[in-house]
């Protein structure tokens, strides 16, 4: 897939610390292996990588890189536990490209030098795959440099 | 008074209550549990003013927060924030009382109707608006003499308190039996009004910790089936989006009065890495802090809290016997514990108790987790 970047996209990647070839290996794994959210109108899709230091996802079109962010915090799993009923909607707008499951939006726990706490994730059922969308990435940005201040 | 007139913060106060209140939220080991007897205009009696001068004065509001914060020895963060927000932005007109926050006299909608044809305002304008123009004043001033203490604090309530700012309570019950989908809609504008404040907040500071929750949809006045369908849906909703959009991280979620039988559900309201629950009556008595920590513990920070009609009209001994109780059974909650009031601290509450409360945060509140 020979995916287009805009020298907008490429200043802000390069900005942020990101290398386009890491990029474009990751959307190749999530092509290759199916592991990634698709917007459940519209041909948009997630694709996530990275280390347990720092999560990186791309969100692109079939022809189109459109946004990268990352977050520090590493995602360990849903907050309680389990996936309990829950008292309201919590269908999101993506899907999991693998078994075709709406993500939900659940609470996940994070952690992050040392400390763990929930956050809003992106959660498929089936495959138990995590996910943050790029609105909540800016917040855990907020949220990890308190953390850095606090705990250093 | 003007910033002049008051004696200094004592700098090692200040680093050792900072250095406790990190605690809950970053685990970071200090040596006793922090409380927050939630300040307001009780820091105004303190100076012989009165709720009515709090609030007409924001920035004299704050000084006096933040040294009364020092004088008792608690949370050392600036607030200033009363319920009624968020109606004089739609043409709701105030009360300034001298002896309680002010209230809405005349709310903008009347009939159904009004409903429909309500429009919520974006965060630029809500950021011109009276709210956040005499709520920032507060904040400024706490940024500019006591930036130690400060904190982007957005106060929202939950859908059905904005919504009661917006229209009747009497209104909006009427309509939960009769129309109950006018309810719907008005909840759904209320979570996009507290969607823009948050991020007016975020704009100006950077970050935002909104204070949100469930006052007046308490199992007193509402049934768990309400409370679901107006307030912890449209509430939840609203947060999430708030997280969605950067506007975070804190969420307060501030579950007043009785919750016994809706509490479980806000186990799964949206969090944040920095999200605290205070629950306020089990019934007619105060929220167990055992029973806070047994369903919250392993999710968030937990806030404990102690009856505030006892620390407005109890002896000394018994608001220090149930503080005494409740930061024993949560003190070394997994995520983090502070030790507070059911609700804010009353004007006009007697000094000795809030000292008696934090008395016994002191006595029996040293942390054995770490
Ligand atoms: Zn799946």
């Amino acid at each position: 897939m020979d995916i287009k970047i805009t020298e907008e996209l490429n200043n802000t990647l390069k900005d942020n610390g990101f290398k386009t070839e890491e990029i474009k290996e990751l959307i190749a794994n999530a092509e290759s292996s199916g592991q990634k959210l698709k917007a459940r109108e519209g041909d948009i899709s997630i694709a996530k990588g990275g280390s347990d230091n720092l999560t990186v996802y791309a969100v692109y079109s079939p022809s189109e890189l459109l946004d990268v962010y990352a977050h520090k915090m590493n995602i360990l799993g849903l907050t309680g536990g389990e996936l309990n009923e829950i008292d309201y909607d919590d269908a999101s707008e993506w899907a999991c490209a693998k078994c075709g499951e709406i993500a939900l939006e659940r609470n996940v726990d994070m952690t992050y030098m040392g400390v763990t706490r929930p956050g809003p994730g992106l959660v498929c059922p089936k495959c138990n795959e995590f996910y943050v969308s790029d609105g909540v990435a800016r917040t855990l940005k907020t949220a990890e440099a308190i953390l850095e201040e606090k705990r250093a | 008074m003007p910033a002049k007139d008051y004696a200094p913060i004592d700098e090692n106060w200040l680093e050792n209550a900072g250095s406790l209140w990190t605690t809950p939220w970053v685990d970071k080991p200090s040596e006793r549990v922090i409380v927050d007897p939630i300040i307001l205009s009780h820091a105004a009696s303190l100076f012989r003013k009165n709720a009515g001068y709090f609030y007409q004065n924001p920035d004299e509001a704050i000084r006096m927060v933040c040294h009364a914060c020092e004088l008792y020895d608690v949370t050392p963060v600036g607030h200033y924030l009363y319920a009624d927000y968020w109606g004089q932005d739609y043409g709701a007109e105030i009360k300034i009382q001298t002896n309680s926050p002010p209230g809405i006299t005349k709310r903008p909608i009347k009939t159904a109707e009004d409903v429909d044809n309500f429009e919520v305002l974006d965060s630029d304008e809500l950021a011109k608006g009276p709210t956040l123009t005499t709520h920032y004043k507060a904040l400024d001033t706490c940024k500019e003499e006591f930036p130690n203490m400060f904190a982007p604090i957005t106060q929202l309530g939950g859908t059905m308190e904005v919504a009661t700012n917006w229209a009747a309570i009497e209104d909006v019950f009427m309509w939960m039996i009769t129309e109950p989908e006018v309810v719907d809609k008005l909840c759904q504008k209320a979570g996009d009004h507290m969607v823009s404040a948050c991020k007016a907040t975020a704009e100006r500071y950077g970050a935002n910790v909104m204070i949100t929750g469930s006052v007046i949809a308490s199992g007193d006045l509402m049934d768990t089936e309400q409370i679901k369908r107006f307030s912890f849906q449209p509430v939840s909703r609203a947060v999430r989006k708030v997280l969605n959009a950067g506007a975070g991280p804190g969420i307060y979620y501030h579950l007043c009065g009785n919750h016994t039988d809706d509490f479980q559900m806000w186990k799964n309201a949206p969090m944040s890495p920095f999200t605290i629950v205070q629950i306020g009556y089990d019934g007619q008595n105060i929220f167990p802090t055992s029973k806070l920590v047994e369903h919250f513990g392993d999710r968030c920070t937990c806030f404990g809290t102690v009856d505030t009609k006892l620390v407005d009209r109890g002896t000394p001994a018994q608001v220090y016997e149930q503080a005494k109780e409740q930061v024993i059974a949560g003190k070394d909650s997994p995520r983090g514990f502070i030790l507070g009031t059911a609700c804010e601290c009353p004007t006009n509450a007697p000094p000795v108790n809030v000292h008696a409360l934090v008395k016994a945060a002191k006595d029996h509140g040293k942390y054995e987790k770490f």
